[in-house]
């Protein structure tokens, strides 16, 4: 009795002490032997894609256009001797860039002294039609000498003006580091063939479509092009306050227009502005003369656009942040591994 | 004139040419010790200002709720007083004593600046140094915030009476968005009686 008065009390302890536990945690999220891969964000990289091989991309040099203005002088001597009249034309032409000759003396700009002429757009109808452009001056010769029994009369008259053209073409500097980038985040990066500018080239130099059809790219999945929107270069000095000393600060910045186009569907998978800055600071450079190395600013520059490019292929889910590191190494890896039949669930 | 009389003589004007030579006494005191010589702004004035706004400083939800210790420089403190006092010895004393605290990095100051500049020169410009190991320019940090201030005083004086009042004020702004994240002041008030 006292046995079975014994064991029923240790039974109900044991019950009483059940109820009395909290009840069991949830399971702690383990993984064992596998670190999770981050789920693929972007809809065109998934690991279905990726399952067997990694994608292959082309990546374009930079395109540019370039404006140029050709400045074309003539100048015309028109000799009257008695009745006859003979006149000598000289024309000269001079290349420019487009915006020299826009800051000269068509808007009064800073280069007015250097282009002290007022040019008209020749190729423009409506700058050439008479009453719209400023009429040529007639210049007397003074140097003629004048003659009283045959008279003679030299008048020079100038006329001037500018023809744009446009220089097609590829910068062949600045992608390799995106290419790096891209190869470090697992994608197979292919050669593009280079597209040479022909005669008379126009904006169809731009035309991405045209030119995958043309199979410029190979087999590559996708094709990252850039088109040049602006290269700067500037030098400025400025006081260090609190100092005896001036900074020298001589930039370049290049600002690229980025597309990333799906070759099957000619999608258009990332797009974004990217820019560049190559900087040499140089304290108390202008007082010592110093010149700037422009291969050290073209290097910076261009290792300066490739992380500006991480970061937007990393905001529009193209790529995985820190591209290189162990934990993206990995989790490609597993990307790579994983099929979507055999997706696994973590907890 | 006897023996004795001599021999004390000698002795008593050698003791006196020693002391002579042996100048005026020299102690050390306690350098927290209340200075209370005259009226004007002194030693204890010091550490009272410094200690006050150091303290009030470091409870400021600028420096206390950030999660990094930010980075700050310090700016002037003007003396707005009739007296010649050196501010730049009150802002050190502050900086040491926020240093010490471990909640808050400095940046140097524009008075600082022209050692700063010679060193990047010297280490950028001079060729003489290995690339590796190079200071480079450019990579200087900005302060997140700038200590400044001011100190005034009103002084009033009677035939037995001089009254000094002075009030210190300290800023903490922000350099980026321009707001005043913090102030606070310290009055000390003064009375020398004959």
């Amino acid at each position: 009795m006292k046995k079975i008065l014994l064991a029923c009390t240790g039974m109900s302890l044991v019950l009483l002490a059940g109820c009395a536990s909290k009840p069991p945690a949830p399971v702690e999220s383990a993984y064992i032997g596998q670190v999770p891969a981050d789920p693929p964000k972007n809809p065109v990289i998934s690991a279905e894609a990726l399952k067997a091989d990694s994608k292959s991309i082309a990546v374009t040099d930079i395109y540019f256009k370039k404006e140029g203005k050709n400045l074309t002088f003539v100048e015309e001597t028109r000799t009257t001797t008695d009745n006859n009249i003979s006149s000598t034309i000289v024309p000269k032409t001079i290349e420019v860039d487009a915006d020299k000759a826009n800051a000269s003396a068509i808007t009064g700009g800073a280069n007015s002294s250097a282009f002290p002429v007022k040019f008209t757009d020749l190729s423009d109808p409506k700058a050439t039609s008479p009453g719209t452009a400023s009429p040529p001056v007639p210049v007397v010769d003074a140097a003629t000498p004048s003659n009283s029994s045959s008279s003679t009369n030299a008048e020079s008259m100038k006329r001037s003006g500018y023809q744009s053209n446009y220089e097609y073409g590829e910068l062949r500097y600045l992608a390799n580091p995106i290419r790096g980038l891209l190869i470090k985040s697992g994608y197979k990066v292919v050669q593009a063939k280079s597209t040479p500018a022909v005669p008379n080239q126009g904006d169809e130099y731009f035309d991405i479509v045209k030119r995958i059809k043309a199979s410029d790219f190979g087999d590559a999945d996708y094709v990252l092009y850039g088109v040049l929107a602006e290269v700067s270069s500037t030098d400025n000095v400025s006081d260090v306050p609190g100092t005896k000393s001036t900074s020298q600060q001589m930039t370049l910045e290049v600002t690229v227009d980025f597309n990333i186009v799906d070759t099957k569907t000619t999608q258009i998978i990332a797009s974004f502005v990217a820019s560049g800055e190559g900087k040499d600071v140089q304290i108390d450079g202008r007082d010592t003369g110093y010149k700037p190395s422009n291969a050290k600013l073209m290097k910076l520059a261009s290792l300066d656009l490739a992380e500006d490019v991480r970061k937007h292929l990393a905001d529009q889910n193209f790529i995985t942040n820190n591209p290189g590191s162990a934990g993206q190494l990995r989790n490609l890896k597993t990307r790579l591994n994983d099929d979507a039949s055999t997706l696994k669930v973590y907890k | 004139m006897n023996t004795k009389t001599i021999r004390l003589s000698a002795i008593a004007l050698s003791v006196a040419a020693l002391a002579a030579c042996s100048g005026p006494q020299v102690r050390y005191g306690d350098a927290k010790a209340v200075e209370t010589v005259n009226a004007n702004y002194g030693s204890t004035d010091l550490q009272m200002i410094a200690e006050a706004m150091t303290r009030s400083l470091l409870q400021s939800k600028a420096i206390s709720g950030s999660k990094d210790a930010p980075i700050v420089t310090l700016a002037d403190v003007k003396n707005k007083t009739s007296e010649y006092i050196d501010t730049r010895v009150i802002t050190d004393k502050i900086r040491t004593q926020l240093m010490k605290s471990g909640q808050v990095r400095f940046a140097v100051s524009v008075s600082e600046m022209q050692n700063q500049t010679e060193e990047l020169k010297r280490q950028n410009q001079s060729g003489l140094y290995k690339n590796s190991t190079i200071a480079k320019t450019g990579n200087m940090q900005g302060a997140q915030y700038r200590i400044e201030g001011s100190i005034a005083s009103i002084v009033k004086n009677t035939k037995d009476v001089k009254d000094v009042y002075y009030v210190f004020n300290l800023n903490l702004i922000n350099n980026e968005s321009g707001l005043l994240e913090w102030a606070d002041e310290k009055e000390i008030r003064k009375t020398a009686t004959r």
